[in-house]
């Protein structure tokens, strides 16, 4: 921790915040907030939660800008602006923002200080974490091995969460039929629409590298910062790159909308399924260490950090799927036909 | 050793500043994105190619794993740089932005 950096940082995150809500261009907005989510991670490094900055950069900055985008690329740029005076309604608002914030900050002087030792949580539980991960399950990353194993329940909800609001995208967007239910303008022609071959062939060489990386962030997530969220999301991400630098179509070609669904479905059914897996062999829901049974050449410890290797390939297949097919939804308008 | 690195990282934070100035002052979109474009590169070259060498003050495998890492962040640096300026620039083009030229303006687009 340098306070200095610290402060630098955290002026710049304030001023992006206050920038994204004034700014009245949508796309300046989302830039902004772009910018806003990058300096969180640059906070969340400088206070030693690579992990999180990791997903911060990869879901945050990356993932949810090329989102906005789409979105603002489908609507519209500009802020619906009132004109009439609700001075009563404003001042509502700032008045109720304020307490909100008032009992926040009140909230805030019962929190312990950053790093304190001596709360219930340093002094019992993180020690147990951070002296035994290794010695249980054979992973040194013990943020994977928490998130993974000791919080395995948690981290399966959360997957089922991102499968759900991939589902209520689906939900809300998707038009099976031809007719418009309601007519949105048409959206901008940012391209005159001829291929641009230095774009097309970079990112065709990027691609595979991407891909691997993402691959290597999925498996190597026991050693080294990363695991299925942030890898599912790299994955993602590169056929959203496929998508913007091509045509729609290839993604199609390459991940059609059935393909996408189901994998998504089997990405969260891996992860429940090695649970069940676990009971059926005589544990816990999620206990891998019942695993050793059917895992050749493994003892319990082994097993776990494998059953751990298993439920990120789940969430990385689950998440990848989920992001391509809220961006396809978001950028075609839910038809399908053409997108950004 | 030591020295070069300092050089190197002084060498980056001067493009960066000219590439800052650049952005700041130039007249328009396209020289503005000329400065973005080439400063922004080189730069970020200047400074992640000392953090490959600042790793080489202990000589051993995972330094050098390191170093290999950094470098190769710089390459996909120098790949995806300038095709995003290109890009942008591009995509500004055809959306009619008019280049500045030292004429005044007779009629205003």
């Amino acid at each position: 921790m340098i306070w200095q950096l610290d402060f630098c940082v955290l002026t710049l995150i304030v001023i992006c915040a206050f920038a994204t809500i004034m700014v009245k261009d949508l796309l300046s907005a989302a830039i902004i907030f772009g910018a806003y989510s990058f300096l969180m991670c640059l906070l969340w490094t400088e206070m030693g939660a690579v992990d999180v900055a990791f997903t911060e950069a990869s879901v945050g900055a990356g993932v949810s800008t090329v989102l906005f985008f789409a979105a603002v690329y489908q609507t519209t740029r500009r802020v619906g602006v009132r004109k009439s005076g609700r001075m009563l309604s404003k001042a509502f608002a700032l008045v109720a923002a304020l307490l909100t914030g008032l009992v926040l900050v009140i909230a805030e002087a019962d929190f312990p200080g950053f790093g304190d030792i001596f709360t219930p949580a340093s002094l019992h539980v993180s020690p147990y974490y951070i002296t035994q991960t290794l010695h249980d399950t054979n992973v040194p990353n013990m943020v994977t091995s928490v998130l993974a194993d000791y919080r395995g329940f948690d981290t399966m909800f959360e997957t089922a969460v991102i499968f759900t609001a991939g589902l209520a995208v689906i939900a809300i967007l998707r038009r099976f039929k031809k007719e418009d239910r309601c007519d949105l303008p048409e959206p901008y022609v940012i391209s005159a629409g001829y291929p641009d071959t230095i774009i097309r062939f970079v990112a065709r060489q990027l691609v595979p590298f991407i891909q691997l990386f993402a691959l290597y962030v999925v498996a190597h997530g026991h050693h080294s910062p990363g695991g299925g969220f942030q890898g599912g999301v790299i994955l993602g991400a590169s056929f959203i790159l496929l998508a913007i630098s091509y045509d729609f179509k290839v993604v199609l070609g390459i991940m059609s909308e059935r393909w996408n669904v189901l994998l998504g479905n089997i990405g969260v059914l891996i992860y429940a399924g090695i649970g069940f897996l676990c009971l059926l062999l005589g544990a816990n829901f999620l206990d891998y260490s019942m695993l050793s049974k059917i895992l050749p050449a493994t003892d319990k410890i082994m097993a776990r950090s494998h059953g751990m290797l298993g439920i990120e390939i789940g969430v990385a297949i689950a998440v990848m799927a989920i992001v391509i097919s809220i961006y396809l939804n978001i950028v075609s308008h839910g038809k399908y036909d053409k997108g950004l | 050793m030591t020295i070069a690195v300092i050089m190197l990282t002084l060498a980056g934070l001067i493009f960066f500043f000219a590439t800052t100035v650049g952005i700041l002052r130039f007249p328009d979109f396209f020289s503005r994105m000329h400065a973005a474009g080439k400063g922004d590169t080189l730069s970020s070259l200047l400074m992640l190619l000392p953090l490959a060498l600042y790793n080489f003050h202990e000589f051993d495998l995972a330094n050098m794993l390191v170093a290999l890492k950094v470098l190769l962040i710089a390459v996909f640096i120098f790949m995806a740089s300038p095709t995003a300026t290109h890009a942008i620039l591009d995509a500004g083009y055809e959306a009619g932005i008019k280049p500045w030229t030292k004429k005044p303006e007779e009629e205003s687009p």
